[in-house]
């Protein structure tokens, strides 16, 4: 089976340093990738090339066996893109928002009222429609924001901390949604620090640190055949610390004696 | 110099501790204020931040504030020496509450307090007099430099005596200004929404500016005239109620004079009442201060009762800018351009305050552009407007808000929320642009340019009517030149005071000549009135070069078009 999306020795550098190097990954259609790493190790940066807004990296990327070089608005068209604590236009209303997104993506005016209204009811956001953004929380920002990824109905959504600052409930809808776009056949792409999340969503885990893959697999063979949460296993392949120790040691410093 | 100050300020500890402030506290908070104000130039961009020090800034308004100081210090020359200290005084005192207003209101409703200092253990009486104290220092980096005009003017004048006087009045002006300010700033915020509290200071702000221009241009006419010099004080007996006349009064400590005598009685009161507003203030209207303040913008989710204060009305005006956007726009992109360009532009302070006095500065400067001739008298002048070619001047003058619009049609400080048309299908950034472009146009130009017309049209006949169609088509070939030429972006991309590589003098000076370079080659073809048909070449030229960079313009590519680094 052909992979929906294949990154092959892709490398990139900002001035002296190295912020992907070699990266191989590849993304069957219906799957849902937790992609997870310590700050810094490269998620962003990743994203960023997948969604088409940075083209200056050296290696191989394909959609659909195609280098997205050679149709990077196809690209663009396919995928959803949700970035983590992203900036949006908060002086216009969401409804004034959604609409200019959606005239960004091409889609009838009918079409982007209908599915914003639609998106927004379940969110629990409707009542806030014709209210400005810059008053909202970071929540209901985010909401926003999501809404706004997926109005174009795209094949492939890359969600970067799609949680932060959502309320408990609307954690639920957005685990919820990704199972349900999943069954759709849409392809999920999913950065995160929450972990717990990641180890229930995801169909495989994709580990970065310091711009290398160190780990891709299902949760199941990462734990290999123990009970490590997802969480252990991050701390054991990133960080060389004992944790519960540097813990102690900042308890002990407000110890004055 | 921060720490001078800062140790100046912190001396009369005793009356601090008194007014009920904890030192210590109200130490490390200024400390760390004026630290922030040094430093908030360099948050601008880590390009600029290595090449140009904030200090340079400051410099900058110092000397600006010395040169606004010498333009008010003219009326000093009055005769009525009373009447010449009133108006300076007077002026002074309006120049610093705009300051205030303008400048400082967002260092005083530094929302950030909120999280950092309100949940410290800070009373409120530390935090109001944290706030005073910082704004008296910054004041004093003000108030020094803008004083120095009328006390070199004085010195020069009166004599040395003057000299040491002159520091009382102008500090007690100070207090003044400041209450008054303070004053204004707390009872907007407990008779507004806190939603609304921001965009009713920036009218203040906005007429204020408006104010302050059109004195800076037309003090010096103004002062010339006639009616002027003559002014006397005894003339305007409701003037003695007024603080700037006791402050006056006050020279009367200096200056034996029988003009004096009469009313020194009223200097007393420039030392009382301001020493009783800064007693007023911390006493009964730093109550509910940080209540009120901590109120202003952010609204929890859960508070959705306030978050209904602001919802934006589906008025007949929102409608309006949708038909406009389909009707001028042929695809989905030009409407989303001329869409966010109407909005953002509806809603952000920072547009407005930028925009909006410059709609002031055209009949301000035309004003001042045709008395510039000193031999005529304002009426005189007024009287022969219609048979001078001033009209043109007029016409030409609104290139300046143009200038404006479109660098703040570029310009953001949400710039960073450009980054979904980076991640969207867009084709050629040149047709978000074009639509933005239209919409601005549409939205600002068009109504100004109609009113300026309608000006030129009764003032100087329909014979005028091909140097309005002239103007039109050349003033909007200098906005789509400009836009092509300097701000090649997407609408709200860049970020403000941006450092632009490359040759940017050469595109100063490109804004500059190209508006009057049109503009006297359409004076060339009103030398006479035989020469009309140059005037509708021009046009035709004009109009085929207009759309030729347009044509350019609109179909800017993704290789053409600036990009901001949205990474940082």
């Amino acid at each position: 089976m052909q992979p929906l999306i294949s990154l092959q020795n892709v490398s990139k550098q900002y001035g002296e340093k190295t912020v992907l190097n070699n990266v191989n990954i590849d993304i069957f259609p219906g799957q849902i990738i937790g992609y997870i790493g310590p700050n810094g190790a490269g998620k962003s940066t990743t994203v960023k090339i997948l969604t088409g807004v940075i083209q200056d990296y050296t290696g191989l990327v394909t959609i659909n066996g195609r280098d997205i070089k050679e149709d990077i608005l196809g690209l663009k068209q396919m995928i959803g893109y949700v970035p983590e604590l992203a900036d949006l236009y908060d002086l216009l209303t969401p409804n004034e928002y959604l609409h200019f997104i959606g005239a960004l993506y091409n889609l009838p005016d009918n079409i982007i009222k209908e599915r914003s209204q639609k998106i927004l009811q379940s969110f629990g956001l409707i009542e806030n429609i014709d209210q400005r953004m810059d008053s909202f929380s970071k929540g209901m920002r985010q909401k926003v924001l999501l809404t706004a990824g997926i109005l174009h109905n795209p094949s492939i959504v890359i969600l970067d901390e799609p949680m932060s600052g959502l309320d408990a409930n609307a954690v639920i809808v957005v685990k919820e949604l990704l199972q349900v776009l999943k069954q759709e056949g849409k392809t999920i792409f999913y950065c995160s620090h929450m972990m717990d999340v990641v180890e229930k969503v995801s169909d495989r885990i994709v580990l970065i640190d310091k711009g290398t893959i160190i780990a891709n697999d299902t949760i199941e063979a990462l734990r290999d055949g123990s009970d490590n949460s997802l969480e252990k296993i991050f701390a054991q392949m990133t960080t060389s610390e004992n944790l519960n120790e540097t813990a102690g040691n900042i308890a002990q410093a407000m110890q004055d004696k | 110099m921060n720490k001078f100050l800062l140790f100046l300020f912190l001396l009369p500890k005793v009356l601090w501790k008194a007014l009920g402030a904890d030192v210590p506290q109200l130490k490390a908070i200024l400390k760390v204020k004026l630290m922030l104000d040094d430093r908030r130039p360099l948050t601008m961009g880590r390009a600029q931040s290595k090449k140009k020090p904030a200090r340079f800034m400051t410099a900058l308004s110092v000397f600006l504030s010395a040169v606004m100081g010498f333009m008010y210090s003219m009326p000093l020359m009055l005769e009525d020496k009373f009447m010449a200290l009133w108006l300076y005084f007077s002026t002074f005192l309006l120049m610093l509450s705009f300051m205030l207003v303008s400048d400082f209101s967002t260092v005083l409703f530094d929302t950030r307090d909120k999280t950092i200092l309100l949940p410290r253990p800070i009373n409120e009486r530390t935090l109001l007099l944290s706030r005073l104290l910082h704004m008296f220092i910054y004041l004093f980096r003000i108030v020094v430099p803008m004083s120095l005009g009328g006390w070199i003017v004085l010195g020069m004048t009166q004599g040395w005596k003057a000299v040491v006087w002159f520091p009382l009045p102008v500090m007690m002006l100070t207090i003044i200004a400041l209450f008054l300010v303070n004053a204004a700033y707390l009872l907007v915020l407990r008779f507004s929404k806190p939603g609304k509290f921001k965009d009713i200071i920036n009218y203040f702000q906005i007429v204020f500016s408006m104010l302050f221009f059109a004195t800076v241009y037309l003090m010096p006419r103004v002062v010339e005239s006639k009616g002027f010099q003559e002014l006397q004080h005894a003339h305007y007996p409701w003037i003695r109620f007024t603080p700037t006349y006791w402050l006056a009064a006050t020279w009367s400590w200096v200056q034996q004079d029988k003009v004096w005598a009469s009313t020194q009685w009223l200097s007393i009161l420039a030392i009382i009442g301001p020493l009783l507003l800064v007693w007023l203030t911390v006493k009964y209207l730093s109550p509910s201060f940080a209540k009120r303040i901590g109120n202003i913008d952010v609204v929890d989710a859960g508070e959705t009762k306030a978050v209904n204060q602001v919802k934006v009305k589906q008025s007949k005006q929102s409608q309006l800018y949708i038909r406009l956007a389909n009707l001028l726009n042929k695809n989905p992109l030009g409407k989303a351009g001329f869409s966010i360009a109407w909005l953002q532009t509806d809603r952000s302070r920072n547009f407005k305050m930028r925009v909006y006095p410059m709609f002031a500065f055209v009949p301000v400067y035309f004003f001042y552009m045709i008395t510039l001739n000193r031999k005529r008298s304002i009426a005189e002048t007024w009287e022969n407007l219609s048979n001078s070619h001033t009209h043109i001047l007029l016409l030409y003058m609104t290139s300046f808000v143009v200038m404006n619009l479109l660098a703040m049609l570029v310009h953001s400080d949400q710039y960073k929320a450009s980054w979904i048309y980076y991640s969207s299908p867009i084709e050629k950034p040149g047709a978000v642009m074009n639509g933005a472009f239209k919409g601005i146009w549409v939205k600002y130009f068009v109504p100004m340019f109609t009113i300026v017309s309608c000006f030129v049209l009764y003032t100087w006949g329909l014979k005028s009517l091909l140097d309005i169609v002239l103007a039109f088509v050349n003033i909007t070939l200098f906005g789509v030149a400009i836009l092509r030429v300097a701000y090649r972006r997407l609408p709200f991309s860049a970020m403000e005071k941006m450092n632009e590589k490359g040759n940017r003098f050469f595109k100063t000076m490109f804004i500059m000549i190209f508006p009057f370079a049109l503009g006297l080659g359409h004076r060339m073809a009103d030398l006479s009135p035989s020469l009309w048909w140059m005037k509708i070449l021009f046009i035709i030229l004009s109009a085929i070069l207009l759309w030729l960079i347009w044509d350019s313009y609109k179909n800017t590519s993704w290789d053409e078009v600036k990009k901001v680094d949205l990474s940082s």
